[in-house]
């Protein structure tokens, strides 16, 4: 994964709109798994609906979703997904971060129309078999919550980051942590912790958390 | 100081599994059948008489369900100003933000569409925006009596304070420093913009409210909507921050019961993340004039102190400034006018009153140290306060330590230049540092603890966990005194149907206050235990405390710290990181390390926040505001945050929770001087309004001066 800084990361967002169209309406995803299948329809019935299809941790849907509907709003009104939270609803604060194809995005930033063909991971599909995901664990160990409100945004960024290293075999350095969640924002400002939390589920030693090297 | 068992150890919080798997129920997660949503329309003037609303359109979209407009609507929020009666729907308004209409619809995009179908016929009114021009004769009146807000005695005079003479202190100096600091109106900004959720059952209302306080916000609603606070049940299981924008009841409560009950269904009312920035509050803004009488051994003689503070358009908060009380001088004065604009209101930020006003007197008294060829510790060490207001002992004091330790894990002898601005550009190195201290007061709470039949403990507090960890310092403070393991205490909290009332989690009293009460409780419960012996099957045994604070024989109970700051500071572009930080703290006994240096760091890198990027901006000729969001306010990112190291001075205080001080507003207070007066050391040039953003730095360096 390249680093995303909060501005690059919503330019991104305003890019998506050509990305997505760019890519070819297929019914990807559609693993046969053994949750069945929901379908959900709500809202307003005199708004121009189109029926899309994706999967959401591990989980098909097929939703008739408004026009005007964000991706946000799909997980939280209409899917009961309220661990992805809303902190500013215009692509400022990350709060809302999924990942798209394991792609990290704000989700309030994403329409949910684009989401056809999509697999979509939040907070509550991190952790596997009734088994916390390394980075959950991590983020109790080192107090990285404070009121929590960012925090799913947080540990979503972070599996991508860390994800992506994974896959070179690598581990990031505290500044690479803090460069790729720099736009998540932490109004606790507990970054300290969180970036040291980062470093533990990487298994790099967090001696100390973020800063500035002088 | 003795070690104890369970407090004073590093613990996870009790809830931190539902803060990472996203299972945690904040206030916009609840969602009830049949559940409506809201959204208020506000003033784009800031200052206008509403001669007449139509709600034709709007109600004729279908899904509109209820409009509340100041023609339908004549409610009080009290809470929101201590003076005037602000109304939930205001005429004239006073503010670009102020509310004129909230409308429930059966989604939030119906409702938002609505807002846009109300036709409000303005007359504009003359604005005002600036402090000054607010109290010149002859401007117009936002509020009646004037634009001086009235004082703790509600009269239209400055709030003041004097002890000594003044005047003959200035006479004995040997030199007299003056000068003046400015500090802006900035935004709380928590994650978690503002939302209520109502529901009536008959003549009982049910609140989810994003609120500091339940208790509190129940006795506000059931006030303001006169009715019995019986009938008022808030929850708030978990909250999203607030640093002080969330106390007591919001105008959201009021207008979501409201709503709810003219619709005949539950509500939802969101305030959007601009509405956040504009309509709700921010820190006062301030206007300091200092001057200062020293003599040649660096010994103060006099400190004279006048301000003004920007209230905005209504009164919501003390409005004062806080700082000169922590130097030991025989002759002071000062003297504090909250004025309003037609601005954002202004109210509680984490230590409401205290870094700006720390900021103004540690900037003066830096330059008091450097004019007297002083290095600024030993002139701190040697004025600091020893006693309260130079009279009153402190129940303890660590605030030498706070500094002389603070100093050792900083190396400010050797980070710290004799000659400011003298280092090797480009890239200019400084440091500075700065004290603070806070009010650790005890008072009434309660709580209630309740042992069954298999042995587990149940208390009950009516805490939020507003971030603090409070449930699980709560839980420890029971555990301790019980003598049992944390998981043995089972902390109900949130709900004020299941819970007793709890301070609130404002001034920074959860600890110190309900934390007795936990005491209390558990100490009546252990005498029952004894008595009767433990419970067994289905029987219980429940003891309840409601605190009598100790009396303190005339001391002063408060935490103390200081802050070292390094900052590099590149001389051709302006651009400026914080390289190291070390924040002191006495705030007695540690109940938590681990979550209480969440707090120290999470605090100090909001003050770096404050010091150097937040202001809300006017438009003069608008009056309209021009960077509402975190865009504009440009809070603190990951990449813009040092390491925090973190000092403890644990002082063997007598009162309190196991010793325990207050904690969470301190950790701001010294923050802003001690980066403000590293710039100083760094370049050379002091910058003396707040923020200290990039064009004061080029600005200071170009004209080769100081920046007002």
């Amino acid at each position: 994964m390249k680093k995303i800084s909060r501005r690059r990361f919503v330019e991104g967002t305003g890019a998506g709109i050509v990305a997505v169209a760019a890519v070819p309406a297929v019914q990807a995803q559609q693993k046969s798994l053994p949750a069945a299948s929901a379908t959900v329809s709500a809202g307003n019935s005199s708004v121009p609906r189109t029926a899309i299809k994706l999967n959401v941790n591990g989980v098909d849907h097929r939703i008739e979703v408004e026009y005007r509907w964000t991706l946000v709003e799909l997980l939280r009104d209409h899917l009961e997904l309220t661990g992805t939270k809303i902190g500013c609803d215009r692509g400022e604060c990350g709060a809302c971060t999924v990942l798209v194809d394991g792609t990290p995005l704000y989700s309030c930033s994403q329409l949910a129309v684009w989401m056809n063909g999509r697999s979509i991971t939040t907070v509550e599909g991190l952790a596997k078999n009734g088994k916390l995901d390394p980075l959950q664990e991590a983020f109790i160990e080192h107090d990285a919550p404070q009121c929590g409100y960012c925090t799913s945004g947080q540990l979503m960024i972070a599996k991508a980051l860390l994800v992506s290293y994974e896959k070179k075999n690598a581990r990031p350095t505290r500044d690479e942590v803090r460069t790729a969640m720099t736009g998540n924002l932490c109004r606790c400002s507990n970054y300290n912790h969180y970036v040291e939390a980062v470093m533990a589920a990487s298994g790099t030693a967090p001696s100390t958390g973020g800063g500035n090297a002088a | 100081m003795t070690p104890l068992k369970t407090v004073g150890h590093g613990t996870h919080r009790i809830d931190a599994l539902q803060r990472v798997t996203g299972a945690a129920k904040y206030t916009s997660d609840v969602h009830l059948p049949g559940m409506l949503y809201a959204r208020v329309l506000r003033s784009p003037h800031p200052h206008a008489r509403i001669r007449k609303i139509d709600l034709t359109k709007a109600m004729a979209l279908p899904g509109v369900k209820a409009i509340l407009t100041h023609e339908n609507c004549d409610t009080t929020w009290t809470s929101g100003d201590q003076l005037n009666q602000r109304r939930l729907f205001n005429n004239p308004v006073r503010f670009a933000g102020d509310p004129v209409a909230a409308i429930a619809a059966v989604d939030r995009h119906v409702a938002e569409d609505a807002t846009h179908l109300i036709e409000v016929d303005y007359e504009i009114l003359p604005f005002l925006t600036d402090l000054e021009e607010a109290l010149k004769p002859g401007a117009i009146a936002i509020h009646d009596g004037g634009n001086l807000s009235l004082n703790n005695q509600r009269q239209p005079l400055p709030q003041t304070y004097k002890r000594g003479n003044v005047a003959d202190g200035l006479k004995a100096a040997d030199r007299v420093f003056e000068d003046h600091f400015t500090s802006a109106h900035h935004n709380n900004a928590q994650l978690e913009m503002r939302v209520s959720v109502a529901e009536w059952s008959g003549d009982k209302l049910t609140v989810h409210a994003a609120t500091q306080g339940i208790a509190n916000c129940r006795t506000d609603i059931a006030k303001d909507l006169k009715i019995s606070a019986d009938n008022v049940r808030v929850i708030s299981e978990y909250m999203g921050g607030g640093f002080g924008n969330k106390n007591q009841c919001q105008d959201s409560d009021l207008m979501a019961a409201l709503l709810a009950k003219q619709a005949g269904a539950p509500v939802k009312l969101e305030f959007t993340r601009k509405e956040d920035f504009v309509a709700v509050h921010g820190r006062w803004s301030s206007r300091q004039s200092y001057k200062v009488g020293v003599k040649n051994d660096g010994t103060l003689t006099a400190i004279q102190f006048t301000a003004l503070t920007g209230a905005g358009a209504y009164r919501k908060g003390s409005c004062d400034l806080a700082g000169t009380e922590i130097y030991q001088v025989p002759n002071i004065e000062t003297s504090v006018s909250p004025v309003y604009t037609n601005t954002a209101v202004a109210a509680n930020y984490r230590a409401p009153a205290y870094p700006q006003g720390v900021f103004g007197i540690e900037s003066l008294m830096d330059d008091v140290a450097y004019g007297l060829k002083m290095d600024p510790m030993e002139f701190r060490l040697k004025n600091m306060t020893r006693k309260f207001r130079d009279q009153t002992p402190y129940t303890s004091i660590g605030l030498e330590d706070c500094i002389r330790k603070g100093a050792e894990k900083f190396e400010w002898k050797k980070r710290w230049k004799p000659i400011a601005g003298s280092g090797d550009g480009p890239v200019k190195h400084g440091a500075g540092m700065a004290m603070g201290m806070f009010g650790s007061g005890l008072g009434r709470s309660s709580a209630v603890v309740r042992l069954d039949g298999q042995g587990q403990y149940h208390l009950h507090v009516g805490v939020t966990d507003v971030g603090t960890a409070a449930k699980t310092t709560m839980g420890l403070i029971a555990a301790e005194e019980l003598g049992v393991p944390l998981e043995k205490v089972t902390v109900v909290w949130g709900d004020t149907d299941t819970c007793p009332y709890s301070v609130g989690e404002s001034g920074s009293r959860t600890t110190v206050q309900t934390g007795m009460a936990v005491i209390e409780a558990v100490r009546d419960l252990k005498k029952q235990i004894a008595d009767k012996g433990a419970p067994k099957g289905n029987d219980v045994l429940t003891a309840m405390a409601t605190t009598n604070p100790p009396q303190l024989q005339g001391a002063s109970r408060n935490s103390f710290a200081a802050h070292f700051a390094e900052v590099a500071v590149n001389v051709e572009t302006g651009h400026l990181i914080v390289t190291r930080f070390v924040s002191a703290h006495d705030s007695g006994r540690v109940v938590n390390p681990l979550t209480a240096q969440s707090q120290v760091q999470g605090g100090t890198i909001q003050g770096i926040g404050m010091a150097l990027h937040e202001e809300l901006l006017y438009d003069k000729r608008s009056g309209l505001p021009l960077n509402a969001g975190y865009y504009g306010a440009r809070i603190m990112t990951h990449l813009d945050a040092p390491l925090v190291d973190v000092v403890w001075v644990q002082t063997d205080e007598p009162y309190g929770p196991f010793g325990a001080k207050t904690l969470g507003e301190p950790t701001i207070i010294p923050t802003v001087a001690a980066v403000a007066n590293a710039v100083y050391n760094a370049i050379g040039r002091r910058v003396k309004s707040l923020p200290i953003t990039r064009d004061k730095i080029l600005l200071a360096l170009t004209q080769k001066g100081d920046v007002a």
